[in-house]
């Protein structure tokens, strides 16, 4: 058994440390003299790189050190993954781009057309994280008024045309948000391979859409008891319809020599906060059910960064130090690959793993953790049983 | 003046040129070394290398559905190409306005704003149905009008708010430092009626295509007053099929060969500079140059068109 290991792009900037805000690695904050892509000059000019410049050097650094790909956010905010992945794609060689991406946004033939050419451009390392979005002021804000439930049936039937028009000519589909009369790619496009789709969503709606069109189902990491009951939820769902499901995590690391040094970094960072921002809770309104349950991990109040240790080697402060999901790891190097060897017993099939700065944690991930893994599991497994 | 030339990549041509699947199969007398990793995309990027090295301003990637999607060509060239202007064409039933904002944004951020839209006209009903697109054919138009305005509303305001009849928008635009790059330069396409007062509405650009003389005069004049009662100008900019040679005899007979159509440029080098030079004089600034065989083509015409027709624009008075 061999499992498949993703890195991320942050689409959104990075910084050079987690111990303090700010973006020094894009143009997302005001650039000081120690920022890079772009940087300043002796003269304090833009010294022409560009985030995007980056960002190949962070999908480099993961496709040599083990990974297998890496997943591509899509915010407000961010760069689009859709634009990311084919600048990249012949400055990489095997890094698979995962597009997180809205099905909503784009007309599913076209759509199929844009993946199969990236497949053709690419050598096939085209990989979907479809989202659904979070509904609120920022869905409207991407000119979508499309309520919680619909969006759900949309990107059902989204998966049917584009799944559909890839076997060929001679497709028609009658649904409630697309009709297609005849259509279908031509050869040249519908033999390349489909991209692989993972899925993300944790209400009901989002289940029920994945049992019928995900290859992967993909989950923020959770308190473990939950993520094995979301897992085992999924899983028998889709083996209710007749298939498999695979699960995967998306899991933040912070791995060091010594669990010293990592809580180190954790405290450092979590000192930066202000009072307020520990305070309030992230993110405004959504009728997202996965950001409730990542909202519900959090003490109303921390003052300390251990008040938001939830288990052993688990912190739910991350979203303190950095847009995205509370929970991660936080440990020595082999703490670490124990936890995901849990993970794996728990039914995780695969990973997608980030650590910041995402460029020097790849390869320290990839070089410390990544080996050490599998010790744990199959002891783990045995005692499961 | 300046003159802007793009060479034009059209995706479905010369379908066998480096493609995997169309080689030779079965037994060969030469020894075939050539792995998997040579592929579509390497010739892509030798046209985009070929057009840069040959002083062409930038490329214009053709809509071709049944082949490479242009706008992902154009990204995978973008890195490699460091000067030229990418111009992918598209229709505008893609999708929703505001992702292919976002879209025009990231591309502008990573190659310092070189990318621009080129509006495919609407296909015909038959394959808007197995395309999965539903607007009405009367009111195509006013969907693509629609489109470009969405997408430039929320990329030069915030917070940018629209309700239309195709699409809508909350308190929409981009934050620092996505709103920092212009938006690409639009160029739009048709000889109708209806398409020729879009583009006095939209236009950055209007793309002609190739025709006689006295007909892109009398076109070009009639935009000119549509735009100028908006308010507005549009810059001219023509498609045309090119096919030189040193002597005109040899060009005739490649395009007899090659089957180009009545409205081809046909000729030695200085013929077709003159003629490109000609249609400079009408007021036309964007020449998308256009030949079966791109890459041998595309160093035809910049090594010894381009530089012929420089010399003869730039001496031309500013006014014309
Ligand atoms: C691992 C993971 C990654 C996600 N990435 C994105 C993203 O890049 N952009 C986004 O808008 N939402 C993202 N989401 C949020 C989902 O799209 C969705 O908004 C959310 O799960 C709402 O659906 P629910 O109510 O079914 O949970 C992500 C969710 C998960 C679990």
């Amino acid at each position: 058994m061999t499992i498949d290991f993703y890195w991320r792009l942050p689409t959104h900037g990075c910084h050079s440390s987690l111990r303090h805000g700010g973006y020094d690695r894009g143009d997302w904050s005001p650039l000081g003299t120690h920022n890079v892509a772009p940087g300043l000059d002796r003269q304090g000019r833009d010294d022409g790189f560009r985030y995007i410049d980056h960002l190949a050097e962070i999908a480099r650094a993961a496709e040599s050190a083990g990974f297998i790909g890496g997943l591509i956010p899509s915010f407000p905010n961010t760069d689009d993954p859709w634009v990311i992945s084919p600048l990249l794609a012949r400055a990489t060689r095997t890094f698979r781009f995962m597009i997180a991406f809205q099905p909503g946004f784009l007309n599913p033939v076209h759509a199929a057309r844009l993946s199969a050419s990236l497949q053709r451009a690419t050598g096939g390392r085209t990989v979907f994280n479809i989202i659904t979005g979070g509904g609120g002021p920022a869905q409207l804000w991407w000119g979508d008024s499309f309520s919680h439930d619909d969006r759900y049936g949309r990107t059902t039937e989204f998966l049917d045309v584009f799944k559909g028009v890839w076997k060929g000519e001679g497709f028609t589909y009658d649904g409630r948000f697309y009709q297609v009369r005849d259509g279908g790619l031509s050869p040249l496009l519908s033999a390349e391979d489909l991209p692989e789709i993972w899925f993300s969503g944790s209400s009901d709606a989002a289940l029920q859409s994945a049992a019928k069109h995900a290859d992967h189902y993909l989950s923020w990491l959770e308190p473990f008891d939950q993520l094995t009951d979301k897992f085992a939820r999924v899983k028998e769902r889709t083996a209710a319809l007749g298939g498999e499901q695979k699960c995967a995590v998306r899991v933040d690391l912070v791995a060091r020599a010594t669990e010293e040094e990592a809580w180190r970094d954790i405290k450092l960072g979590f000192e930066n906060v202000d009072e307020a921002r520990r305070r309030q809770s992230r993110g405004g309104p959504t009728d997202s059910v996965g950001a409730a349950r990542q909202q519900a991990l959090r003490p109303s109040e921390a003052r300390r960064y251990e008040d938001l240790i939830v288990a052993p080697n688990l912190w739910g402060g991350f979203n303190l130090l950095r847009g995205g999901p509370a929970l991660g790891i936080v440990g020595s190097y082999e703490q670490c690959a124990a936890r995901l060897d849990e993970l794996i017993a728990r039914g995780a099939d695969a990973f997608i793993l980030a650590g910041t700065p995402h460029l020097e944690e790849a390869y320290r991930v990839g070089e410390e953790v990544l080996p050490l893994l599998g010790r744990e599991a199959p002891a783990l497994l045995r005692a499961a049983e | 003046m300046t003159i802007h030339a793009y060479w034009r990549i059209d995706p479905a041509a010369e379908p066998a040129r480096a493609e995997r699947r169309a080689r030779q199969q079965g037994p060969r007398l030469f020894r075939d070394v050539r792995t998997a990793a040579i592929f579509r995309y390497d010739y892509y990027a030798q046209l985009a290398q070929a057009a840069a090295q040959t002083a062409f301003d930038g490329l214009f990637v053709a809509y071709r559905p049944e082949a490479d999607d242009s706008q992902i060509i154009a990204a995978a060239l973008a890195r490699e190409t460091p000067g030229l202007a990418l111009i992918p064409e598209f229709p505008a039933s893609v999708g929703s306005a505001v992702y292919a904002a976002k879209q025009a944004v990231s591309f502008q951020r990573a190659t310092r704003e070189r990318l621009g839209w080129a509006i495919a006209q609407p296909a015909d009903a038959e394959t808007r149905a197995r395309d999965g697109d539903h607007v009405d054919e009367n009111e195509l138009i006013a969907r693509t009008e629609e489109f470009l305005a969405v997408a430039r509303g929320v990329h030069g305001a915030r917070p940018f708010s629209f309700k239309g009849r195709y699409f809508e928008v909350q308190d929409g635009g981009f934050d620092a430092p996505l709103n920092r790059v212009r938006f690409p330069r639009v160029y739009l396409q048709g000889d109708s009626e209806e398409a020729l007062s879009l583009s006095a509405r939209a236009a950055d650009v209007h793309l002609f295509a190739a025709a006689p003389t006295e007909r892109l005069r009398s076109l070009i004049e009639g935009l000119d007053a549509l735009a100028l009662r908006e308010g507005r100008t549009v810059a001219f900019g023509l498609v045309q099929p090119v096919l030189s040679r040193q002597f005109s005899d040899e060009a005739h007979r490649d395009a007899a060969r090659l089957g180009l159509g009545e409205t081809a440029m046909v000729g030695d080098h200085a013929e077709v500079a003159g003629r490109l030079a000609a249609l400079a004089a009408l007021g036309i600034r964007h020449l998308v140059l256009t030949a079966p065989g791109s890459l041998e083509e595309a160093y035809e015409v910049g090594q010894h068109v381009l530089p012929r027709l420089r010399a003869l624009t730039e001496t031309l008075p500013v006014a014309a």
